[in-house]
């Protein structure tokens, strides 16, 4: 610089280096915005920028054996508003048009869309078609978004036994619960990159999973009986005064519940205005003591010891001690001499506990068992319950009696209903199952894994035990009622004293018939119980006529001819 | 360092300029290269930003491509031109401007986002008179103070008080639009051709204090409007309001720092795409460049106008007259205070102006003042070794 105009010269370079060190600390800056924090910035513009959206699954439908739909997903329409695109003056014609064609109240709904604060406002869910007819009207910020609505067009048919599903679509209660996950499949989930005004980003890439379908759930239950099993023990139950009552209807050679019916009995359709009690399907949930059809039990294990023959002769008066109570039959009688036969076929408790002193409390605990007491029997079903069976050390001295004639045990009716699909079944028990299997997308069927089977007593027991059965249901049993023409019936009535927690003791009664058909040749095996009936409270009187109806209904439906056999003649009285 | 690599690229072209008499071969081929550079990034910076909502999606390119060939040819032709035959003409130049100055806040003028800073000229063109006024205070005061009235070898008092009269008129007016930061590019092209041109020490510091007095002034009795002390707040702390004040900021950052090391390439930035950046073709064109190339390309630009100052401060030393090396300094102060303020905003370490950043930012007058600025250091630069 040759300059001499004082320090010109200096002070450019001052500035030069003021220059240079601003653009330093700017690449410096870079480094660290770009380099060092670059993860969090890009993350936050990805969060600003990438829309999750949830594509929900289509749920699997529930069908009964036959491929009727019990439930099933249909598409709806959620009719929004957005506050923000109604203008002022118009709010009012909006809600009135909505109010009229949703059955909404107007002022509620005028209410909602003057609160501008909101861009969403749900107004109601309806089908597609009427969805179409809302927004035909032409009123802006009025929407409609994609959905799906579960429907149950059985109503109250099989109602706790298939459940139903919440607001979010997930299952609550019965089969829509246990089978969630099979039912609900797995929902797909796009992102795409919406720009600050909400709209999508021409040609950024967006992620997409598919949703999976859920599967279709395919029952054992027949749709059909089902109905008439309803109908049957819906009646009963309001002829006889009773509190409940349940009706089991099951295939004697696959263990498949063709019904299982309870009374009352939950409509899926407004399933919110009930309480949760009577969400329960109470064919498996209610625990009760069984009564006189556990005679089989004692009968199998009296036959299966070797101690007792069917033809064997007790001497039965009407009453008998034991331990400190006076035991007794349900009617006054003489001191009668009975084959023992005669002592199932009459429903003696009397000649049933003498059969049980033979065979001993363990035996006769471990044939409790093996017939599925104590344990749940393992259908998949919602709150299935296992019942009381108390280990034989811990048997009261006259519970060691009882429950020879089913007091002092507690089952379900299903673990019942599986006691006489044993013995029908020639002695081998098959867990009982509700559902058949399912179907995919593609349709093709994936049978149900098969059920676990038991040989739980022999085969020559299980045949002499159901010829006692068979009389019971003659003319000189107790269960005459029951017998169906030309049909060869066996079965037992039950009568037991009712355990009832708000009387604190047994108060009233528990009626039960449980039996199959044809007795030479079992198909189908039907109990029915009614709870605490307030007209009659036998089991040979007011529940075998609801068997009789039932099994008579299912025998028809499923095409079972009668055997066309004679049953052998069953001595009943020692000399007859 | 990269004053060496210049000196090297200097050297290069002077040997291949040898035995070349026409004075085009003469130019500052590195200045003209950098600011060539900058202008074809400037291009594609502004298509990424604009073609998803220009209309015909390359309506506003288009339109900048124009401005940045205008802008061109009269740096040009400004080249062509004698720097002392344009201090002559300096007093018209910045009567020019102070007429458009005044035109503007008259009815004439149209009031855009709270300015009067425009001149609608019809056929989508506009005029802001407040950017040549720029390069008008510039020739104006280099012109007052390399001619001392009194002779002698700096500036005295009265000189020092015209210059100061003649700013204060050019600022005074900008205010009224009001614009305030090209208001701040005028004092500071004031300062430079103060500092530069020789003036006593204790004068420096007077008016340090002066101006320091007017901040303290300005702030204490509300002159600046409230979003002005907004933005400032914001500055010091961008959480305090991220979706209202410091927004820009934030979505500025956001926008930078997801450009990474390489970019998401030339029309891959999703921020940019989606328009999350205010005004980003214009006062945030380089969160543009941050996005789509990365660190490298935000480095390349801030290097590539470095470069453009750098070779502006060698004009302003190499020039042998007070004129020449007055202007050259006040046009690197100015383009200088820019730059900084501008990069320096959409990286967070300034607080929120609407100042464009040179020969990047979307902007016909901007552009054509810029481009003028450069036609005039070329000028300075040819002339400077030949007296």
């Amino acid at each position: 610089m040759v300059l001499h105009l004082g320090n010109p010269g200096r002070r450019i370079s001052i500035g030069l280096i003021a220059m240079t060190f601003v653009l330093s600390v700017f690449a410096g800056r870079l480094v660290q915005l770009q380099g060092l924090d670059s993860k969090v910035y890009a993350a936050e513009a990805a969060r600003q920028r990438v829309q999750e959206e949830r594509i929900p699954a289509r749920r699997g439908s529930i069908t009964d054996v036959n491929g009727y739909e019990l439930a099933l997903t249909v598409e709806a329409r959620e009719i929004f508003v957005d506050p923000l695109e109604v203008t002022p003056a118009k709010r009012d014609q909006v809600a009135a048009m909505l109010a009229a064609e949703l059955g909404e109240p107007k002022e509620r709904i005028a209410a909602e869309i003057a609160d501008t604060g909101k861009r969403y406002v749900p107004i109601g869910t309806v089908d597609p078609i009427h969805a179409q007819k809302v927004l035909a009207h032409g009123f802006k910020g009025v929407g409609s978004k994609h959905e799906y609505r579960r429907d149950y067009p059985g109503g109250d048919l099989a109602g706790t036994l298939i459940g139903f599903v919440g607001d979010d679509g997930g299952g609550l209660s019965g089969l829509e619960l246990v089978h969630d996950k099979l039912l609900a499949g797995r929902d797909g989930q796009q992102s795409i990159e919406t720009g600050r005004d909400g709209q999508r980003i021409p040609m950024t890439r967006s992620t997409r999973r598919q949703p999976v379908e859920g599967r279709n759930v395919r029952l054992t239950i027949d749709r059909d009986i089902q109905w008439a099993a309803q109908k049957a023990i819906t009646e009963q139950v309001a002829a006889t005064g009773a509190r409940t009552g349940s009706v089991i209807v099951m295939d004697v050679q696959t263990g498949q519940v063709a019904a299982i019916a309870n009374a009352p009995e939950l409509n899926l359709k407004d399933w919110g205005k009930t309480s949760a009690e009577s969400w329960v399907n109470r064919a498996v949930a209610d625990v009760f003591e069984p009564g006189s059809t556990n005679k089989v039990i004692t009968a199998a294990a009296a036959l299966e010891s070797g101690a007792v023959r069917p033809e064997t002769v007790f001497t039965v008066a009407d009453d008998i001690r034991c331990a400190d109570k006076v035991l007794r039959d349900s009617h006054p009688h003489p001191t009668e001499r009975l084959t023992f036969s005669g002592v199932v076929a009459t429903s003696s408790n009397v000649g049933t506990i003498l059969a049980a002193q033979k065979v001993g409390d363990a035996k006769l605990h471990e044939m409790l068992r093996r017939f599925g007491f104590g344990a749940k029997p393992g259908a998949g079903l919602y709150r299935e319950e296992a019942g009381l069976l108390p280990s034989w050390q811990e048997w009261s001295g006259s519970q060691r009696c009882t429950i020879a004639y089913g007091q002092g045990v507690s089952v379900t009716a299903l673990q019942t209903a599986s006691v006489y699909q044993t013995i029908a079944n020639g002695g081998v028990r098959i867990a009982p199952s509700v559902v058949a299997g399912t179907t995919g997308a593609d349709g093709a069927f994936v049978p149900a894994a098969p059920a676990t089977r038991t040989r739980v007593v022999g085969e020559r027991t299980a045949r002499e035990v159901s010829l006692m059965l068979e009389a019971a249901v003659s003319a000189e049993g107790t269960g005459n009622l029951a017998s169906i023409d030309g049909y060869r019936v066996a079965g037992k009535t039950g009568t037991a004293m009712r355990y009832d927690a708000a009387c604190q003791g047994y108060c009233g009664y528990t009626a039960t018939f449980a039996g199959f058909a044809p007795a030479d040749k079992p198909r189908l095996v039907v109990l029915t119980v009614i709870q605490d009936p307030r007209k009659g409270h036998y089991g040979g009187e007011i529940a075998a006529p609801v068997f009789k109806k039932v099994m008579t209904f299912a025998l028809k439906s499923r095409k079972i001819p009668p055997t066309g056999t004679e049953p052998p003649v069953v001595r009943i009285r020692a000399g007859e | 360092m990269v004053n060496r690599v210049i000196a090297a690229a200097d050297r290069s072209f002077a040997r291949r300029a040898v035995g070349a008499a026409s004075p085009v071969w003469r130019v500052d081929g590195v200045l003209a290269v950098a600011v060539a550079a900058l202008a074809v990034i400037s291009v594609l910076m502004v298509w990424s930003s604009t073609r998803t909502w220009a209309p015909g999606s390359t309506g506003l390119v288009k339109k900048h491509v124009l401005n940045l060939g205008v802008g061109a040819a009269l740096a040009v032709a400004v080249t062509a031109v004698d720097h002392r035959t344009v201090r002559a003409y300096a007093p018209l130049v910045y009567a020019a401007a102070l007429l458009g100055l005044i035109l503007v806040i008259t009815p004439v003028g149209a009031e855009v986002n709270g300015a009067h800073s425009w001149i609608m000229l019809g056929g989508g063109f506009a005029f802001q008179p407040s950017e040549f006024a720029k390069l008008g205070l510039v020739l104006m005061l280099a012109m007052l103070l390399a001619q001392p009235a009194e002779g002698g070898d700096r500036p005295r008092g009265p000189d020092v008080v015209v210059a100061l009269v003649v700013a204060a008129v050019t600022m005074g007016l900008v205010m009224l639009q009001p614009d305030f930061g090209t208001t701040m590019v005028l004092g500071v092209i004031t300062g430079a051709a103060l500092v530069l041109s020789g003036i006593r020490k204790r004068w420096l510091v007077l008016l340090v204090l002066a101006v320091a007095a007017a901040g303290a002034a300005v702030w204490r009795l509300d002159v600046l409007e409230p979003y002005q002390v907004a933005r400032f707040t914001a500055f010091l702390d961008p959480s305090t309001d991220p979706r209202g004040v410091g927004y820009n900021s934030t979505q500025s950052l956001n926008a930078v720092g997801s450009g990474r090391l390489f970019g998401k390439g030339l029309f891959g930035g999703g921020q940019t795409m989606g328009r999350f950046v205010p005004e980003q073709h214009t006062d945030f064109v380089f969160t543009v460049v941050g996005e789509e190339f990365g660190f490298l390309g935000s480095v390349t630009v801030v290097m590539l106008l470095g470069v453009v100052l750098l070779r502006g401060v060698r004009i302003a030393r190499r020039c042998g007259d007070r004129f020449g090396t007055l202007a050259a300094g006040s046009i690197v102060c100015w383009l200088a205070f820019q730059t900084i303020v501008n990069v320096g905003m959409t990286i967070g370490i300034m607080p929120i102006t609407g100042l464009p950043l040179p020969f990047v930012s979307y902007g016909g007058t901007a552009t054509f003042a810029n481009m003028l600025a450069i036609g005039l250091l070329q000028a300075i630069h040819l002339r400077s070794r030949t007296f």
